[in-house]
């Protein structure tokens, strides 16, 4: 995905962790995800679904994804995500990780 | 790690189940965008971008994409290839014929030199040689060695000795003779072969008191003669009156030790009244070295030679201590006898200049492929370009064009696996007069395939590579913007000089077939010293044990063939006239003053008429006759170099000669006659002395020399029944006419000569075709300059003059390198060439008229073209 920019789009390389973060909160489909991830940052992070189904299906190849069919709230058949034991330990270490990323950017920031 | 593991596990699952998940894959997407539909209305579809995109980049995920992508490049190459089956035709045709003609020698020398003897543990084999003081090597061994051999207990496991009879066996009812070898008993037993039926010759039939003589026949034997009839043993095969049960078939497999030389049946070694010389071989115990060994039997090789030292006391005291002071080699045996390296491959020339031949041709296929693949990518950088512009890596293009052309090196590589089957055997019927009795069978083995397929992949790699990346390094824009964009992709210059290097290694095959067929025709023409035409030759050997009835054989035969119709003459030799070159002899001549010399000559017994029989004139004195037998003065013939050397400008006739350093004066010389080849067309003049056979005791065999009055081998089914009639137990064999020698001799020259020709051919229609596909594109490149000149009032001339003349400079070039390169090839094969110097000039010219001849030609025709354009149209054309 590219680099970010003024429209909302992601910093690079977070969308993995923003997945397994919402994903934390129970299991959900693509459609959902997209939803919640634009919804509680105040319609700022703009997932592109593009990207999003190609990451769902990585995250599910590297074990921190499973997915099974269900049926949505509308009634319809839609596919659904939830973390795995992996999933959960590599959110923590990627969310420890942002923790100190975002704490030391805001250092820089504050001293110039 | 362990996500590797699952995406590889996805990615198998997914060649299987791959319709679910494309299914699901579609549902999951189609949920989203009703989702967004639903919440948006419209326009759902611009909003969620590029479907395709997101479906492409899921599917990456868990398909091989390699290996997809490799099939779909390979199917697109297959198709493109096939638009233009003239590219494709002569790309694929080039390769198979140079990568055939290296895979099928490669193919026989893996046969003769590299395959292993289908034995038990052939690794340790081993066959045991002589060397004399100067290094020539010997793997005739007194049969003394093999008796002395035998008596190690230390490094051999084994010892067995093997000699092919002289002596022609028979089976009932044929007077076909059949050949034997006569092996010791422990042959079969060290081989650890089986015998297909019956059983095999064992140690106690090797003795000399053996109850009855035993015979085992080869499967190719027992196919051609008796038809597979398994009621033959217990039957009888015949030498001179002798009776010897066949006991044993052998496999098919089985041919003995020597490829080149399969017998017919196997006899045992005791049988033979005088095993002379015998070849030795045996099979090293384990854990012995072949120095190890060779320095353990040292010892018993010199009792052997020692033991023999009184049978050397009538020869000269040379030649005995030569005798004496031979050494022991021992050589590993797994892939049989040196005998059918030293029979065929005597010369390491013929391997060198096969494959110098051959490699040639796989040069001049890959220079034109390379220029082939140019040309067809710099004609298809429009496509290439559209192609970069719409987003194709670049890499991924050049993994297509590659694809593509490994795709014709494969396709030229397997065609020449083929080729190289046939190729294979064409090389054999002209190395070997009579494939039959070689036991090479020609099978793709996996060596062979992966020779050729290696060759065709580093062909198709090398020369494809380079291509396909100055393709797509093509001006994206330009190519797209002009018509055919060639002019940034396609370096001329680059063209024309690979052409020349083709044109140049063409010149080197040129050169080579001229000099091969002039050779050939020199060797062909050659004045043998002797009447060539209408003379038939044959073997016989009489059934007749005593002397006296073998003197009354010879006689009789003589007799009756002369009193034939059609027969002009005829005369009985120890020796044929032509094609061996008789014994040796040592002569012993007195000069006044001086001490007698002893020097070698070469000898023949020859009966009365023989000189007129086979044409060589009589110089001086006279020739044999009835006179000259048993009790008679001795006397001798020589020939025009003996009486040059040894007589100077003195008369011979009357001089006295020996062959004894006591009695000096043992044989007077009777006459001199005319030089003549004896052994080889290719031997120059060399002493020969003649004797009278009736002055030797009765021959065992002779060679029958009959003049004819017309085609003598429609003779020879009439002089056969004479001699069956006289003693239907006689062996005829070897029939033939001095032409049938002769082509014999030359049968390698022939291969040279028909090889190099067919190469250069192609050569020549290759470099043809480059010529004038540069020089036609040449030609559309500059149509406008053209029409332009032209315009301005220049002549059709000139234009052919200003197109032509970059052929004349690349076929300049070509030359230029090429002449002196063909000049250092010719030198190497110097020893092959006869009558002509490797840098005959008269060849030299005709090699390079011809090449002019034909690339000025190939240049010619797309040049016309451009001189007849009409200007106004030309000029329109940019």
């Amino acid at each position: 995905m590219g680099a970010a920019d003024k429209q909302g789009d992601l910093v690079p390389g977070t969308l993995d962790m923003l997945v397994l973060r919402t994903l934390a909160r129970g299991s959900m489909h693509g459609y959902g995800i997209t939803e919640f991830i634009q919804s509680i940052s105040n319609d700022v992070l703009r997932v592109e679904e593009g990207a999003l189904y190609p990451a769902l299906h990585r995250l599910e190849l590297r074990g921190l994804l499973a997915s099974e069919w269900g049926v949505s709230e509308n009634n319809r058949r839609a596919k659904y995500y939830r973390l795995t034991v992996t999933g959960r330990k590599q959110l923590a270490a990627e969310s420890e990780r942002w923790d100190r990323m975002t704490a030391a950017i805001a250092l820089v920031m504050g001293a110039a | 790690m362990r996500e590797s593991v699952s995406v590889f596990w996805l990615r198998v699952k997914s060649l299987v189940l791959r319709r679910k998940l494309e299914n699901d894959l579609d549902e999951e997407l189609a949920f989203h965008l009703a989702m967004l539909s639903q919440k948006r209305g419209g326009d759902s579809r611009r909003q969620f971008g590029n479907a395709a995109n997101v479906r492409e980049r899921c599917r990456d995920l868990w398909t091989f994409a390699v290996l997809e992508n490799l099939w779909r490049d390979l199917r697109y190459a297959i198709r493109t290839l096939a638009k233009s089956p003239a590219f494709s035709a002569v790309a694929v045709v080039s390769l198979a014929l140079g990568i055939g003609a290296n895979t099928a020698i490669f193919s026989l020398m893996d046969v003769m030199l590299l395959r292993s003897l289908p034995v038990k543990n052939p690794q340790a084999l081993v066959e045991f040689v002589s060397a004399d003081a100067d290094g020539a090597r010997m793997t005739n061994l007194p049969y003394a060695v093999f008796d002395y051999l035998r008596r190690d207990r230390g490094v051999l496991a084994d010892v067995f000795a093997i000699w092919p009879s002289d002596a022609a066996f028979q089976d009932t009812g044929s007077s076909q003779p059949a050949a034997a070898h006569e092996v010791s008993g422990s042959f079969f037993p060290s081989l650890g072969i089986s015998p297909l039926m019956g059983r095999t010759i064992g140690p106690d039939d090797d003795r000399a008191g053996a109850a009855n003589r035993v015979a085992v026949i080869s499967y190719a034997f027992w196919a051609r003669r008796f038809g597979r009839d398994p009621s033959i043993l217990g039957s009888a095969m015949r030498r001179s009156g002798e009776r010897f049960t066949i006991v044993g078939i052998m496999p098919p497999s089985f041919f003995g030790l020597d490829r080149g030389a399969a017998p017919d049946l196997w006899v045992p070694l005791a049988t033979d009244p005088d095993p002379g010389e015998v070849w030795v071989l045996g099979r090293l115990r384990p854990g012995v070295s072949v120095e190890g060994a060779r320095v353990q039997l040292e010892p018993l090789f010199r009792l052997a030679l020692e033991s023999m030292r009184g049978k050397l006391a009538e020869s000269a005291e040379r030649e005995r201590s030569s005798f004496l002071s031979q050494r022991l080699l021992v050589n590993r045996a797994a892939e049989g006898t040196s005998g059918i390296r030293w029979t065929y491959w005597d010369h390491l020339s013929t391997v060198k200049t096969l494959i110098g031949l051959s490699g040639l041709v796989l040069l001049i296929a890959c220079a034109n492929l390379a220029n082939l693949l140019m040309a067809r990518s710099a004609a298809r950088s429009r496509e290439i370009g559209i192609r970069i512009a719409l987003g194709a890596g670049r890499w991924r293009l050049v993994r297509q064009l590659l694809t593509e052309n490994l795709t014709v090196s494969l396709a030229g590589g397997s065609l020449g696996l083929l080729a190289a089957g046939w190729g294979h055997r064409l090389l054999l019927a002209f190395l070997v007069g009579d494939p039959s009795g070689v036991a090479l069978d020609f099978e793709l083995n996996y060596r062979v395939m992966t020779f050729g397929l290696m060759l065709s992949a580093i062909t198709g790699l090398l020369f494809g590579l380079m291509p396909a990346i100055r393709a797509t390094r093509a001006d994206v824009y330009g190519a797209i913007r002009s018509g055919g964009g060639q002019r940034s992709a396609w370096n001329i210059l680059l063209a024309k000089g690979i052409l020349a290097v083709q044109i140049a290694l063409s010149m080197v095959l040129l050169l080579g077939a001229g000099l091969f067929a002039r050779s050939l025709r020199n060797l062909g023409a050659t004045d043998l010293g002797l009447r060539r035409e209408n003379l038939l030759l044959m073997d016989v050997r009489p059934a007749a044990r005593s002397p006296q009835a073998r003197q009354q054989f010879w006689t009789d035969l003589t007799r009756r063939v002369s009193a034939l119709p059609g027969v002009r003459g005829m005369a009985l030799a120890g020796d044929a006239v032509f094609g061996n070159g008789g014994w040796n002899q040592t002569v012993w001549i007195a000069r006044p003053g001086q001490v007698p010399r002893d020097s070698h000559v070469n000898m023949n017994f020859v009966g009365p008429g023989f000189f007129a029989t086979a044409g060589i004139s009589v110089l001086t004195g006279r020739e044999f006759g009835e006179q000259d037998r048993e009790n008679a003065p001795l006397v001798a013939v020589i020939n025009q170099a003996f009486a040059r050397r040894y007589f100077a400008n003195e008369n011979p006739v009357g001089k006295r000669f020996s062959d004894r350093k006591r009695e000096l004066d043992r044989y007077q010389i009777a006459g001199v006659v005319g030089d003549a080849k004896y052994g080889s067309v290719r031997e120059g003049p060399r002493p020969m002395v003649f004797h009278p056979i009736g002055q030797e005791p009765a021959l065992d065999s002779s060679v029958l020399h009959v003049r004819t009055i017309s085609e003598p081998a429609a003779l020879a089914p009439s002089i056969r029944a004479e001699i069956q009639a006289l003693d239907s137990d006689a062996v005829v064999s070897d029939v033939r006419t001095l032409p049938q020698i002769v082509r014999g001799q030359l049968r390698q020259d022939r291969m040279f000569a028909t090889l190099a020709s067919f190469f250069a051919l192609l050569a020549l229609a290759l470099s043809a075709i480059g010529i004038y596909g540069i020089v036609a594109y040449r030609v559309a490149q500059r149509t406008a300059e053209i029409g332009l000149r032209m315009a301005l009032g220049a002549q059709q001339r000139d234009v052919l003059w200003l197109v032509l003349r970059e052929t004349l400079i690349v076929l300049a070039a070509g030359a230029a390198i090429g002449i002196p390169a063909a000049l250092v090839a010719a030198g190497l094969a110097k020893s092959l060439l006869f009558g002509l110097q490797p840098s005959d000039p008269l060849t030299v010219a005709c090699a390079t008229a011809v090449l002019f001849g034909v690339g000025t030609l190939a240049g010619f025709i797309p040049a016309r073209r451009a001189a007849r354009l009409a200007p106004t149209l030309a000029l329109r054309n940019e």
